[in-house]
């Protein structure tokens, strides 16, 4: 059996164990349902309409995607541009590092009444939460390639597109993977609270439709949806970073 | 930063301003489109006390909730450093509640603390704390075992080598965490409002929304925008002031 098997039939005992944890522990101490339902209750709601939690955690983890998808390639062509063109750089970075100290998941509301609500509203949301992050570490890590080292390369003819992409780019990638980290939770929040400016699928949908009902056993299922997309996602950049960036990612 | 990028960059703010101010007036751009910068600070002078009001609701919850959750976030990191033990148990569980994204909790707060401030409070210090502890955790953590061993060997105690190794070591992240988490605090402030609030900037907005009244979400949004940047602001100076020796 390899290491990877072994790490998730670990990663699976562990998940059953706390699931056994939960279910003693509200049986146990008796917690109120209105606090802490039993586990079993909650999987039994995913088992009465297993379609509508199927149908939000597909709708919202596509949301997410495209916008990440389209955060990260934007943002990564704008450091670079960025890079470039000092002028412009010096003329627009001051506004982009404002924007990141405002709370820009307010344009949420702004940017549902442009799209209306669409999957492609929702992804507009997730793109500008990841976009923003991304541009500037891109180009924090572009500026921190030793300079000698771009010497040395165009000393050899290197052209400025081989240095961008040979030397540049790769030294700049443990930084920009900082942001994607901050981006893959960033971008599930704007595409939750995107749908709940009307919408008829999503988790977003989810959550408000319980909370509504006051029914703390769906509120309960559509939280574990969030944490089960929340965590495959940032995993699944955490595991991209490792294979990418496999000389050792910055902290 | 130099003079000229200074230049540069306030030069940058104004051609912004300018192109959206002429954009939307020349091209007579319907107010749900974009309205004009002019526009937005004119419904925000004749709105000032609503506005200020909210500011005041949200200002509070987020301040509020961010000390409690400064506190808890550097108390339970403390905690798990000074008591091993409790690490074992209490990491993973942590770990778990903040591996849902922090606004799925807002409808569940929402029903148990209803609809007024506690609710808010509550999640902003949710948020922060979760930013603060893990701040402060990676930061304990960060210092060289063989200086652990020494002061060990010294004699010292498991106080003494927090109080003097740990603590210095970790303050740069701390403070690091504390920053990032002021923008997080009128963030979650503001997003749980919009689900449900009596006033407060965010319930400004979801009902600007569903009035359809642009301006005034804009107006909403700008003032969100000054307040959180004045809070980010003060945090910063009180670093710079506390943490000298950076």
């Amino acid at each position: 059996m390899n290491a990877a098997a072994i790490a998730a039939l670990r990663l699976l005992g562990g998940v059953i164990l706390a699931g056994l944890v939960w279910e003693a522990a509200v049986v146990g101490f008796g917690i109120r349902p209105h606090l802490l339902p039993r586990l079993s209750e909650i999987l039994a709601a995913f088992a009465v309409t297993p379609g509508a939690y199927w149908a939000g955690l597909q709708r919202t983890a596509a949301e997410t995607l495209i916008g990440f998808a389209a955060g990260t390639a934007v943002g990564i062509m704008n450091g670079v541009i960025f890079f470039r063109a000092p002028l412009l750089r010096d003329m627009l970075l001051p506004v982009f590092i404002v924007s990141q100290t405002i709370p820009v998941i307010a344009f949420g509301a702004l940017v549902v009444m442009w799209f209306g609500n669409t999957l492609f509203a929702k992804a507009v949301i997730a793109f500008y939460l990841t976009f923003f992050p991304v541009t500037v570490n891109t180009l924090l890590g572009l500026n921190s390639v030793d300079p000698r080292q771009v010497a040395l390369l165009r000393s050899f003819g290197a052209s400025p597109r081989q240095i961008l992409f040979r030397l540049q780019l790769p030294m700049a990638l443990p930084q920009i993977f900082v942001a994607l980290r901050l981006g893959a939770s960033l971008s599930l929040v704007g595409a939750i609270v995107g749908e709940w400016f009307g919408d008829n699928t999503g988790i977003g949908v989810l959550l408000l439709q319980a909370m509504y009902n006051e029914s703390v056993v769906a509120l309960w299922a559509a939280i574990l949806c969030a944490a089960l997309l929340g965590t495959g996602f940032y995993a699944l950049v955490a595991w991209a970073e490792r294979r990418i960036v496999f000389w050792g990612a910055e902290q | 930063m130099n003079a000229t990028a200074a230049v540069r960059g306030a030069v940058g703010a104004v051609l912004i301003l300018a192109l959206w101010e002429t954009l939307a007036r020349g091209l007579a751009l319907p107010a749900y489109t974009l309205p004009a910068v002019s526009q937005i600070l004119a419904a925000v002078a004749e709105h000032r006390s609503v506005l200020q009001a909210a500011a005041l609701v949200t200002g509070f919850e987020a301040l509020t909730g961010y000390v409690i959750g400064a506190l808890a976030g550097i108390g339970v990191a403390t905690l798990l450093i000074l008591a091993r033990p409790l690490r074992a148990g209490a990491l993973p569980l942590l770990l778990a509640i903040n591996s849902v994204p922090v606004v799925a909790w807002s409808p569940l707060v929402l029903l148990w603390f209803g609809m007024g401030v506690a609710s808010k409070i509550v999640m902003v210090a949710l948020a922060v704390g979760f930013t603060v502890f893990l701040s402060a955790l990676a930061g304990f953590d960060r210092v060289d075992r063989r200086s652990v061993d020494l002061m060990r060997s010294f004699g010292a105690g498991r106080f003494g080598i927090f109080w003097r190794l740990r603590l210095p070591a970790a303050l740069p992240l701390i403070a690091a965490g504390l920053r990032v988490a002021t923008v997080r605090s009128l963030i979650v402030a503001i997003v749980t409002e919009m689900l449900g609030a009596y006033g407060g900037l965010g319930w400004i907005i979801y009902q600007s929304v569903t009035l359809i009244d642009f301006v005034q979400v804009w107006a909403a949004i700008l003032v969100a925008s000054m307040l959180s940047l004045a809070f980010f602001g003060l945090v910063g100076a009180l670093e710079r002031r506390l943490i000298f020796w950076r």
